[in-house]
């Protein structure tokens, strides 16, 4: 008779409850952040402060429509409330886009590992943005002037399709006003009012000044094509791969790392990501399909 | 614990289960093929098979299930989790299938546990029958390991009797958990095994053990070496263009676990539930997120992802072997697609 490793006896029955089983959060205010984006303020109405790190994403439920990853774009130093910024893009967004204030939603999470915020503590920040990208930075970035005294300089590059489809438009002078920060904005297709800069993301960084690579942190977040240009543009300035973060979005049906739907190699984008290391990419060639 | 059984004990002993209201299923005969299925009586199950079609794995891990109900509409949030209440006795499971069913185990009771499947699981029993060769020419399970079973059963059968074509009739009953003494146990099924009793059943493994040959060129410890070197190979666009990316590999394997959850809503749009069903890594858009753009679009990427779970990187998370080498899905593919070929051919030329 072979040994029998692991007997269903030892199974860990947790009891623990469904991993499916959302929490309560209510809407506390709506905002129209463009024709396709609103911004969702949201608290847990059982009290519990979310607790996240910024690049994590809940799962958004809403019942008889379904779930959906969506990062949290609020601060971590905000404890009370958190943020969702979401796009229109299928079912669950636009049943959530019919949503208002009072109404009740559900959330599992945070989910996922952010941005090691202690590790880029003490150094300069690039922040690259693309499209729909800023949301989870926000993030980071409103978590770094919230402890403004414990980073360096900040440079956010952050690009769009047009100048009407920039989202967080209401706080570029309050981040523009923070000590040692730019903002550099561009815009693929400006319109006559449009008096920035036009072109795709890297153009900005021909504008950049000089980084001291040794005490730059990068966080890169947009659309799948941007990444491998933005990443060549960080590495010819010369900044260590292990620096250089990014958040990749997939398809995602569970959160928990065994749906297998967000599958990058051998890696659960919901588990070990959406936030990974680009030293770390390297070694996952699906992390640029 | 170990009795003598005989086919007709385990027909009585599934009854026995019956009357007790627990579900009982096994493989059962239709025409030429046999099914898992959940019987009314004893007798339709039937020990001496050579294959089930599908595997036992949608007792624990069912095609389509509920996860939550909910209310719609209230202003409130009104969820509740769905608690599964059978657990059942499967009887007639094949070595690799009982493998299988241990790295389902593995996978759903680990990190978040999932309380969906293990509340199926928990008070399941698993009575395995062990096979004399290999059940059909496409199974590989020796090169997989998975002709002997390690783990995902409760109780052995080894045949005492038949073999070349003669249904067995007498079976060495071993318990290999608590749930199997239990069972055994249960009514006294069956009687004491004697000394000629362990003789034939030792007699059966060493006919056993001379009856499987292996069909790879290599030891399977090599494979997740041989893959490393394989990512950029040919192979995969050259097998996958015969690839119809239908997910009948996927839908007979007893070791895939992917899945979709979607929300359901009945008529009256008053309530609903949320299920989860099987999904497939081989179908088109397993990895297409909204907007439209999909992360594995080639059906080249999406046969190497298979390929690449079940002989590596599920050994890597799991600590088992993503594949028990059952032959189902070589023999679900209308396209020829072919595991072992794949692993054999990638072999020969990294
Ligand atoms: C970690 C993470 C963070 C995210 N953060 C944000 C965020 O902050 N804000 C935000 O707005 N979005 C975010 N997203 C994207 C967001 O999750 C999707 O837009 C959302 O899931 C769409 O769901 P839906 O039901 O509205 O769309 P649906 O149209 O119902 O899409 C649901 C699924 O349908 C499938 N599908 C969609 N299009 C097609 C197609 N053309 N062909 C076949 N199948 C298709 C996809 O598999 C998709 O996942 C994030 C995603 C991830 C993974
Ligand atoms: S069964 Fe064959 S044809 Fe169908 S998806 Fe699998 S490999 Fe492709
Ligand atoms: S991959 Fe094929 S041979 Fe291996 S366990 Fe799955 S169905 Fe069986
Ligand atoms: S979302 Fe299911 S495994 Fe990551």
């Amino acid at each position: 008779m072979p040994e029998v490793r692991a007997m269903a006896e030892k199974l860990n029955v947790g009891g623990q409850g469904s991993p499916f089983a959302p929490e309560e959060a209510e809407i506390l205010g709506v905002a129209d952040l463009t024709a396709l984006e609103k911004l969702f303020k949201l608290r847990l109405t059982g009290g519990r402060s979310l607790g996240h790190a910024p690049g994590q994403f809940v799962e958004v439920s809403v019942p008889g429509f379904g779930e959906a990853p969506i990062s949290i774009c609020s601060s971590p130093t905000q404890r009370e409330i958190f943020e969702l910024c979401v796009r229109k893009a299928g079912t669950v967004t636009a049943a959530l886009h019919g949503l208002k204030a009072g109404d009740r939603i559900g959330v599992r999470g945070p989910m996922g590992r952010g941005f090691d915020v202690e590790e880029m503590a003490g150094n300069d920040m690039l922040f690259v943005a693309g499209g729909l990208g800023l949301a989870p930075l926000r993030s980071l970035i409103n978590y770094v002037f919230d402890r403004r005294e414990r980073f360096g300089k900040v440079w956010i590059l952050y690009g769009a399709k047009t100048p009407q489809e920039l989202l967080f438009t209401n706080e570029f002078d309050a981040w523009r006003k923070q000590p040692g920060t730019e903002l550099m904005l561009t815009v693929d297709r400006p319109d006559e009012n449009w008096r920035g800069t036009a072109g795709v993301i890297t153009v900005l960084f021909r504008k950049l000044p000089k980084v001291d690579p040794k005490r730059t942190y990068v966080a890169v977040v947009g659309p799948p094509v941007m990444y491998k240009f933005v990443l060549l543009e960080t590495l010819s300035l010369k900044i260590p791969r292990n620096r250089i973060f990014c958040s990749l979005e997939r398809h995602m049906r569970c959160g928990v790392g065994r749906c297998g739907h967000c599958q990058i190699n051998n890696v659960y984008v919901c588990k070990e990501g959406p936030v990974f290391r680009f030293s770390q990419m390297e070694s996952l060639p699906e992390s640029f399909a | 614990m170990e009795r003598v059984v005989t086919a007709k004990d385990l027909a009585a002993l599934a009854d026995d289960m019956l009357r007790a209201g627990r579900t009982v299923a096994g493989p059962v005969r239709r025409k030429e093929r046999y099914f898992y299925e959940a019987v009314s009586r004893g007798a339709d199950l039937a020990f001496d098979f050579n294959y089930c079609v599908y595997s036992p794995r949608s007792f624990f891990f069912p095609p389509g299930e509920t996860l939550l109900t909910y209310s719609i509409g209230t202003n409130e949030l009104n969820v509740a989790p769905e608690a599964p209440r059978t657990s059942p006795v499967i009887m007639g499971v094949h070595p690799c299938d009982c493998n299988a069913i241990g790295l389902l185990d593995a996978v759903f009771g680990s990190g978040v546990p999932d309380d969906h499947y293990l509340a199926r699981r928990k008070d399941s029993v698993v009575v395995a029958v062990d096979c004399h060769g290999p059940c059909d020419p496409t199974a590989f399970c020796r090169d997989m390991g998975g002709n002997e079973a390690q783990e995902g059963f409760d109780v052995m059968l080894t045949p005492l009797n038949g073999g070349k074509g003669q249904a067995a009739e007498r079976y060495l009953a071993a318990a290999a958990t608590e749930r199997g003494r239990e069972l055994l146990a249960y009514n006294k099924v069956g009687k004491e095994p004697a000394r000629a009793d362990r003789d034939a059943a030792e007699k059966f493994r060493e006919a056993k053990a001379a009856n499987f040959s292996r069909r790879l060129p290599y030891a399977v410890e090599k494979l997740p070496a041989i893959l490393d070197r394989s990512y950029n190979s040919l192979l995969w666009q050259v097998t996958a263009k015969r690839c119809y990316s239908c997910g009948s590999c996927n839908l007979v394997c007893p070791t895939c676990y992917c899945f979709t959850v979607k929300d359901v809503p009945d008529l009256s749009c008053a309530s609903g539930k949320r299920v989860r069903e099987w999904d497939g890594c081989q179908l088109q858009d397993f990895a297409t997120v909204a907007g439209g753009h999909n992360f594995r679009p080639e059906s080249s990427s999406r046969l190497r992802h298979r390929i690449f779970r079940k002989g590596k990187w599920i050994k890597e998370q799991q600590g088992r072997m993503g594949c028990v080498g059952c032959g189902r899905c070589d023999r679900a593919c209308t396209a020829k697609i072919s595991v072992v070929e794949i692993y054999t051919q990638l072999a020969e030329e990294a």
